[in-house]
């Protein structure tokens, strides 16, 4: 995917939910380790770090040097990631940006009463029986898992707040956060590369 | 036959376990290759385990796993048995302190599915009775009980009541609904005493009013008479202090081997075999004496590990405190996995592993006891014993660990975590484990990966 020639690699850090399947690789780093690092890299004055995959999602924050003091996670339930935008992508026919140009046109968000993916698609496909506008419902959605994951890192995330992840690259998740957080929130480039760039680099120093 | 120390699987022990016999090991009567548990009692969960590779281990193993075979045997030979519930380390040593008279721990089921890996339907059938997934997986022991394919029925079923676990208090309540009479006594909410209160000192550096004390004695004495009218001999004061020497000589031997493993540079033994251990100091796993046996084994396994400067991790492990037992073994494993090395534990019962008073009336000691379990008092007593074992054994990170539905720990752990993570300044994780953990095992051990690369990282600012 880089065009690097084999040769050209010193080292290798796997991480990730893969990272103990990946024979070759010289170490194994939680995906929380190599956020931290590739967010410090990319933002040195980030002291917290919110960020949601589709598999799940985390609340890290940092010290000033970039280490990891504390995280949170959600592993449990799809209810705070980005499972539950593809699940509402798929129920409304749209593809991941098409779902986020729809929230865009939101006027009023639907209010979910439900934290559980399972339910919330009853009371999604409820919604739109009584007549409310599919971008409401996208951006009630997104409000939820905003929610959701500031609700599970428990006390305020300290600014400045970084925000990576697949999901970060939805304008509306971010817009979404910056709402429940009451703070502005950055976007790295590439956001959904963050926790390989960290381990770049902690490969690097093992190199 | 001694190897360096390290963690094997199910298969190479019964190698090396076949090895042993044809060497004349000197296995004890329960004694043989483990694999047989899987064979002959379905226990298939320990095909996924990692298991030390001392014999003193085996033997931990093969007396953890022959419990229910030991209690039928008793029952065959006219010895009367005793269910202690919900009752983590008293009623035991008074039961033991009669003539042929067995304790046992019924709760003890909440590991039956984990090591039958579900097979047993007991969780199912739980539900059927009245107890579903909303509570403790101690609802296993509620099964048990109905379906008789565990462990035998007791003579005397004795439980506590009060300031115990909701959800096993419910679970007990249902059981006795169900046909078992059940022998209740009351345990209060263990509080500090009021300025000018007469008060008395328990075990652990606590404290508590002398009227609970005087409350917790007159309920024990309760049970002291139906156990004596069990066998129709009296428990008296002289029975029970000889029982009450007895349980401290087990105890003697696990504070020798918590203090050698834990105080140790490395890892002398694995955080599951720590696990299974500190267990017997509950009920004894129905042979006070053999628990004596084995715990001194691990004792002088570990003393030779730590003189050897051995261990079965890397000496550079991060140094991990663990609270509360885990529903699935497995996940103790992920400890060494993730390089961690186990260097302190309170798995609910600590009050169990402190010597019980010599120099008091019988009752009045076992009262104390009672009332020191840390299941009984504010948490904060308990996160106190926590903080001082992890100073003392130079702890760098703590696992904090929750049961699915258990309603005793749900918000405990929370502020554990917290607590802890504040007043000694170390990375602290909350886990959940459910009884098999397969499907959650990337997801426990990020978090377990993740507070030890913390810790790590603090260990090199």
């Amino acid at each position: 995917m880089a065009g690097l020639d084999g040769a050209a690699i010193q080292s290798v850090v796997a991480t990730g939910y893969g990272r103990n399947r990946v024979p070759f690789a010289a170490t194994t780093i939680t995906e929380i380790t190599c956020h931290a690092r590739g967010v410090h890299h990319l933002d040195p004055a980030a002291r917290s770090i919110v960020e949601i995959g589709g598999q799940d999602s985390k609340a890290i924050r940092l010290d000033e040097h970039g280490r990891v003091r504390d995280f949170a996670m959600n592993d449990r339930c799809a209810a705070g990631t980005g499972r539950f935008l593809e699940m509402l992508a798929s129920r409304l026919a749209l593809d991941w940006s098409g779902l986020d140009e729809l929230s865009q046109r939101s006027q009023r968000p639907a209010v979910m009463s439900n934290t559980c993916v399972v339910f919330a698609e009853t009371e999604i496909i409820g919604l739109l029986a009584e007549g409310v506008a599919a971008a409401d419902i996208a951006a009630g959605v997104q409000h939820s898992v905003a929610t959701r994951v500031v609700a599970m890192a428990g006390r305020a995330l300290d600014p400045p707040v970084v925000f990576t992840g697949g999901v970060a690259l939805q304008p509306g998740m971010v817009r979404a956060l910056e709402g429940v957080l009451g703070c502005p929130v950055r976007v790295p480039a590439d956001p959904q590369f963050t926790g390989a760039l960290g381990a770049a680099i902690l490969a690097g120093g093992m190199a | 036959m001694r190897e360096t120390p390290r963690q094997i699987c199910l298969e190479e022990w019964d190698q090396r376990q076949a090895t042993l016999a044809r060497q004349g090991g000197g296995e004890p009567s329960y004694g043989g290759p483990l694999g047989r548990h899987v064979e002959r009692e379905g226990n298939g969960r320990l095909r996924q385990l990692r298991f030390d590779n001392s014999t003193a281990a085996l033997r931990l193993w093969n007396f953890l796993l022959t419990e229910n075979q030991r209690l039928r045997a008793a029952r065959a030979q006219g010895e009367r048995l005793v269910g202690a519930m919900k009752d983590l380390g008293t009623v035991p040593v008074m039961a033991y302190a009669l003539p042929r008279v067995r304790a046992f721990y019924p709760d003890g089921a909440w590991w039956t599915p984990c090591l039958m890996e579900c097979t047993d339907r007991l969780l199912n059938q739980a539900e059927a009775l009245g107890a579903d997934a909303t509570t403790c997986p101690v609802r296993a022991m509620l099964a048990a009980f109905q379906n008789g394919e565990h462990f035998p029925r007791p003579d005397l079923l004795v439980c506590s009541a009060g300031a115990i676990c909701d959800d096993f208090s419910a679970i007990a309540q249902r059981l006795e609904r169900l046909g078992s009479a059940v022998l209740w006594w009351e345990m209060p909410r263990r509080r500090e005493p009021e300025t000018g209160e007469a008060s008395c000192a328990l075990p652990g550096g606590l404290r508590a009013p002398a009227d609970q004390v005087e409350c917790v004695r007159d309920e024990l004495r309760r049970v002291a008479i139906a156990l004596g009218r069990l066998v129709a001999t009296e428990l008296t004061a002289e029975r029970l202090r000889d029982g009450i020497q007895s349980a401290n000589a087990v105890r003697r031997e696990l504070q020798a081997l918590r203090e050698t493993v834990y105080a140790a540079a490395g890892a002398p033994l694995p955080a599951l075999e720590m696990l299974i251990a500190e267990m017997l100091a509950v009920h004894f796993c129905s042979d006070r004496d053999e628990s004596r046996v084995v715990l001194g084994g691990l004792v002088q396994e570990a003393t030779r590990r730590v003189a050897a400067r051995q261990s079965v991790v890397d000496e550079t492990g991060i140094r991990v405190y663990w609270v509360n037992p885990v529903a699935d073994l497995r996940a103790m494993n992920l400890l060494e996995t993730c390089g961690g090395q186990l260097c302190g534990s309170d798995f609910m019962f600590t009050h169990a592993l402190d010597l019980i008073p010599e120099d008091l009336p019988p009752l009045e000691a076992l009262a104390r006891t009672a009332l020191a379990d840390p299941m009984v008092g504010p948490v904060q007593d308990r996160a106190r014993r926590i903080v001082q074992e992890c100073r003392r054994y130079r702890v760098e990170a703590v696992v904090v660990s929750r049961i699915p539905g258990a309603s005793h720990c749900a918000w405990e752990g929370a502020y554990l975590r917290e607590h802890l993570a504040a007043e000694l300044g170390v990375p602290a994780v909350e886990i959940e484990v459910p009884p098999v953990c397969d499907a959650l095992l990337p997801a426990l051990r990020t978090r377990l990966q993740a507070v030890l690369e913390i810790a790590q990282s603090r260990r090199r600012a």
